[in-house]
């Protein structure tokens, strides 16, 4: 009855992702690093810190939902993770569509805030907000990617869209998903809590927002967190756009690609404020969505 | 069997009568009790039956033939009804004091069912009066205002329909669903009915039934409808009454689909009358949404999220396809559910604190254990968290939406569904956590009959959530055809994929995984709320560290230029235009002077002398 191919899969691909998405972190570190003509931290050292969190003699608490949230948000990120096919690995990746998918990517936001509004901490509360705005924000014009992505394609099932860009050719090919492509990319700067929207945590503002209470073996929780939605929406992005990939180095090359045009752009540009962000998502990309959406009807 | 269905459909009524006569504390209780579990009962009793064949009875009241027929569509909406009846009726127990709330909330639950299984447009139109009326006679009680603009509102709702009415009858010359779906199907090839005039009902109907499913831009009623109430009532206003609307575009669709199709043609290869329904389905939900997200209220906050999700569904009958309708009625129940549930829960918070306004709230949740398990339970299932009812219903017309190349309309649903998420965090912070202002230390957990009330709701949303597949089979029986196949848990439609329950496991599993990396770390010590980092400076019990006013103060601005408009306002300004227009009628033409009365009269002869009468 227990499938133990699937099973192994399950738990190689997660460990995989774990490792990876703190090796991704550690290179997002170090790129920021040598963009400034530092040489930063080694690479390994998110798993450095995250060990160190994992040691401390104790941690504090607020409450059950407190420590629920960071837990939450861990378990729904690797819930998000195995639905998505995993270069040759398909996981479950065919008991759910790319709607589902999109949904479950956003679910550990859900957790995170969870925990964050239980400290009652003020700066807690205004990183929620913001979260939850900038959420508001970017979720239309990141609706309007998909939809053109869906619309061009004529499926929401992953693994097929992955068969027919390999097919037909990359999806970023196509001129008009090349320009959901620019969309889903300033969206996916939102995703990943980099600038300019790095709104939520905005460190010299609000003093990390929804993690400023946390710290012990709630922080590593986070952290881990971080690590595996690094690994997941990245994996997502290619997916979507760059035609998957049939086995782990060419991902995670593909990988990469994406997350140093994140770090670039985020290296360059400040912050900005949560009504400057609502602002902007509402004009420029939704208008390319809405065109992409136009030209693939 | 004809007996079954006049006892289904009276029953809440004799029980409501029986409870406003006796009123006596204790019996009145268990009368309402019982006169809403009838229903449910009778249903369950007849649900394999009904699967096989319809019920039918009709019965003659002055010389009107009423037909009531129990099949596979009315027994859907029926079924949902009672059971959202039940729960209030549980909840009421707790929450109302009075004989009179238990004589029309019953009566607008009779209203309710005669309207979802009437088969004609007598009984129809009755119970929808009955249906308003009593729920008018609700807020009459608590709000004078408000009940008025509700009833205002549905009354020109209701008269439209009845015009509506009119026209069909002097056009095809029946009032029974069955004939007139026939003659109109014929009227599609041949044409005696114009254009202009199929255009006229579609108007009409569209007015009437917007007015109650809360259709932009007639929702105006209801965030004071839904809030100057008992909650535990509103449980059913907001979760039954507004889908009579959703049921009227139904039989909208199931009456005219052939002759709207015929007579107004297709725009972009949509219908165009779908397509219409469908826009402001969209523009529904997106302002409704926006409106929630800035409400200081609880009770305004779940009255513009309820006008939001209803919005889902008529966007969802609006795409037309068959996987639009499995979407739209899998929404009906999940919001009557998820709705019900926060409304139970907000009677709850309001029985046991007295205080509507999120400022005057806070850190609840030690003191509402329960209360606060039930609310994340509809918390989760409005925001869609998979797998939950919610999210499979939401699944389904995200499908729909775009899967019929309506891009703009299934960017709509994104925005809504941030905008629900953007809301119900708002609620859970405010009422919930963080710290507790003094006055709510000696704040006891809900009574029993209200946790009862709430449970029977909350097991919907996770086992139809689990498996969705037992509403989408019943479903495809409804549509008559395999819209959405798949099994009890896994949904498969031509395009996509959802398994609710290996989901479901595999969270559990990354929770379990999660739990360790949690149970590894060190022990935890439990500190209180004002044990906080606040920039480093110590904190005392008299700082309010929650934000509770204003929560989304950088959205009002950037929405400052929309929110200066306002419907509302509108027909504020419009019924005051009406009303000064009243008053100069009545000042200029009964003036008092004599002599202004014989011109009148001279100008009536003058009148009849051109005519050639004289």
């Amino acid at each position: 009855m227990v499938n133990w191919m699937l099973s192994l899969e399950v738990i190689g691909i997660l460990i995989y992702a774990t490792i990876v998405g703190f090796i991704f972190m550690g290179i997002e570190r170090k790129a920021m690093a040598r963009i400034q003509r530092r040489v930063g931290p080694p690479i390994y050292q998110p798993i450095i810190d995250t060990l160190k969190l994992l040691g401390k003699k104790e941690s504090v608490s607020h409450g059950i939902i407190y420590d629920f949230g960071p837990v939450f948000a861990l378990g729904a990120t690797i819930l998000a993770l195995l639905f998505l096919p995993i270069a040759n690995f398909r996981l479950f990746s065919t008991n759910a569509d790319l709607i589902v998918v999109a949904y479950l990517l956003e679910v550990p936001m859900l957790g995170i805030m969870l925990g964050a509004m239980s400290s009652g901490n003020p700066y807690s509360a205004l990183g929620v907000q913001r979260g939850l705005l900038t959420m508001v924000a970017m979720q239309l014009p990141y609706g309007l990617a998909l939809i053109a992505l869906v619309q061009h394609w004529g499926t929401f099932k992953l693994n097929e869209l992955v068969a027919l860009q390999q097919a037909h050719g990359w999806s970023i090919l196509v001129p008009a998903l090349f320009l959901a492509m620019i969309v889903f990319d300033i969206v996916f700067q939102a995703m990943l809590g980099l600038e300019p929207f790095d709104i939520i945590t905005a460190p010299a503002e609000i003093s990390m927002g929804p993690m400023v209470e946390y710290g012990g073996k709630h922080a590593a929780l986070l952290f881990t967190q971080h690590a595996v939605q690094l690994f997941a929406e990245t994996a997502f992005f290619t997916i979507l756009f760059l035609g998957g990939a049939s086995n782990l180095l060419e991902l995670f090359i593909k990988q990469l690609a994406v997350l140093f045009i994140a770090i670039f752009v985020a290296s360059i540009y400040p912050r900005f404020t949560i009504d400057q962000a609502a602002k902007f998502f509402w004009k420029w990309p939704t208008i390319l969505g809405i065109i992409a959406v136009l030209l693939t009807m | 069997m004809s007996n079954e269905l006049l006892i289904i459909l009276l029953s809440p009524l004799i029980a409501g009568v029986l409870a406003w006569v006796l009123d006596i504390k204790g019996v009145r209780e268990l009368i309402g009790l019982v006169g809403a579990a009838v229903p449910v009962a009778y249903l369950a009793k007849l649900y394999s039956t009904v699967t096989n064949e319809a019920i039918t009875y009709s019965i003659k009241v002055s010389g009107f033939n009423l037909g009531f027929q129990l099949n596979t569509i009315t027994w859907y909406f029926a079924a949902i009804a009672s059971l959202v009846g039940l729960a209030m009726a549980l909840g009421m127990v707790s929450t109302s004091k009075s004989s009179y709330d238990w004589l029309f909330a019953l009566m607008s639950y009779t209203g309710v069912l005669g309207v979802f299984l009437s088969q004609d447009f007598v009984g129809f139109f009755l119970f929808w009066e009955i249906m308003t009326f009593a729920s008018f006679m609700m807020v009459l009680k608590r709000n004078r205002h408000e009940s008025l603009k509700y009833f205002v509102l549905s009354v020109i709702g209701a008269y439209s329909m009845l015009i509506a009415i009119g026209i069909l009858y002097a056009k095809t010359g029946a009032l029974d669903f069955a004939t007139i779906g026939k003659v109109l199907y014929m009227d599609a090839s041949l044409g005696t009915i114009g254009t202009g005039e199929t255009a006229l009902i579609f108007g009409l109907l569209l007015a009437a039934f917007g007015v109650k499913a809360g259709m932009f831009p007639l929702y105006v009623w209801a965030p004071g409808a839904y809030s100057e109430n008992d909650q535990s009532y509103t449980a059913f206003f907001s979760g039954v009454l507004s889908k009579a609307g959703v049921y009227g575009f139904l039989l909208l669709y199931m009456l005219m689909f052939y002759k709207l199709y015929a007579a107004l043609g297709t725009f972009h290869g949509h219908m165009t009358f779908a397509y219409i329904i469908a826009w402001l389905g969209a523009i529904t939900v997106v302002v409704a949404s926006f409106l929630a997200v800035l409400q200081e209220d609880i009770r305004k906050l779940f009255a513009y999220s309820s006008i939001g999700q209803v919005g889902y569904i008529l966007l969802a009958f609006g795409i037309g396809s068959g996987l639009g309708f499995a979407g739209g009625l899998f929404h009906v129940l999940s919001h009557a559910v998820f709705k019900g549930l926060f409304w139970l829960v907000t009677a709850a918070i309001i029985l046991r604190t007295g205080k509507t306004q999120f400022k005057d709230m806070g850190g609840l949740a030690e003191k509402m254990p329960y209360t606060f398990a039930m609310g994340m339970i509809a918390v989760l299932s409005l925001a869609g968290i998979p797998p939950m009812a919610g999210f499979a219903s939401k699944w389904l017309i995200y499908e729909a939406a775009i899967s019929a190349h309506m891009p703009l309309v299934a960017g709509s649903i994104f925005l809504g569904s941030a905008l629900a998420f953007a809301y119900v965090v708002r609620f859970l912070y405010a009422v919930w956590f963080g710290q507790r202002p003094s006055d709510l230390e000696d704040v006891k957990e809900a009574p029993l009959p209200l946790l009862i009330a709430m449970t029977v709701l909350a097991i919907p949303n996770v086992l139809f959530g689990v498996a969705p597949g037992i509403v989408t089979g019943y479903i495809n029986k409804m549509l008559g055809g395999e819209v959405v196949t798949g099994n009890y848990y896994k949904l498969v439609t031509p395009t996509g994929t959802y398994n609710a329950l290996l989901i479901a496991i595999v969270l559990v599993i990354g929770l379990a995984i999660a739990g360790l990396v949690y149970l590894y770390g060190a022990k935890v010590r439990k500190i209180k709320v004002t044990n906080t980092y606040q920039s480093g400076n110590p904190v005392t019990e008299e700082f309010n560290l929650s934000i509770r006013k204003n929560f989304y103060r950088p959205l009002a601005e950037a929405l400052g230029f929309w929110l200066r408009y306002s419907w509302d306002r509108f027909y504020e300004r419009l019924a005051g235009v009406v009303e000064d227009f009243a008053d100069t009628l009545r000042e200029s033409s009964y003036n008092g002077n004599v002599q202004s009365y014989s011109w009148y009269l001279a100008i009536i002869l003058l009148i009849l002398a051109l005519w050639g009468v004289l």
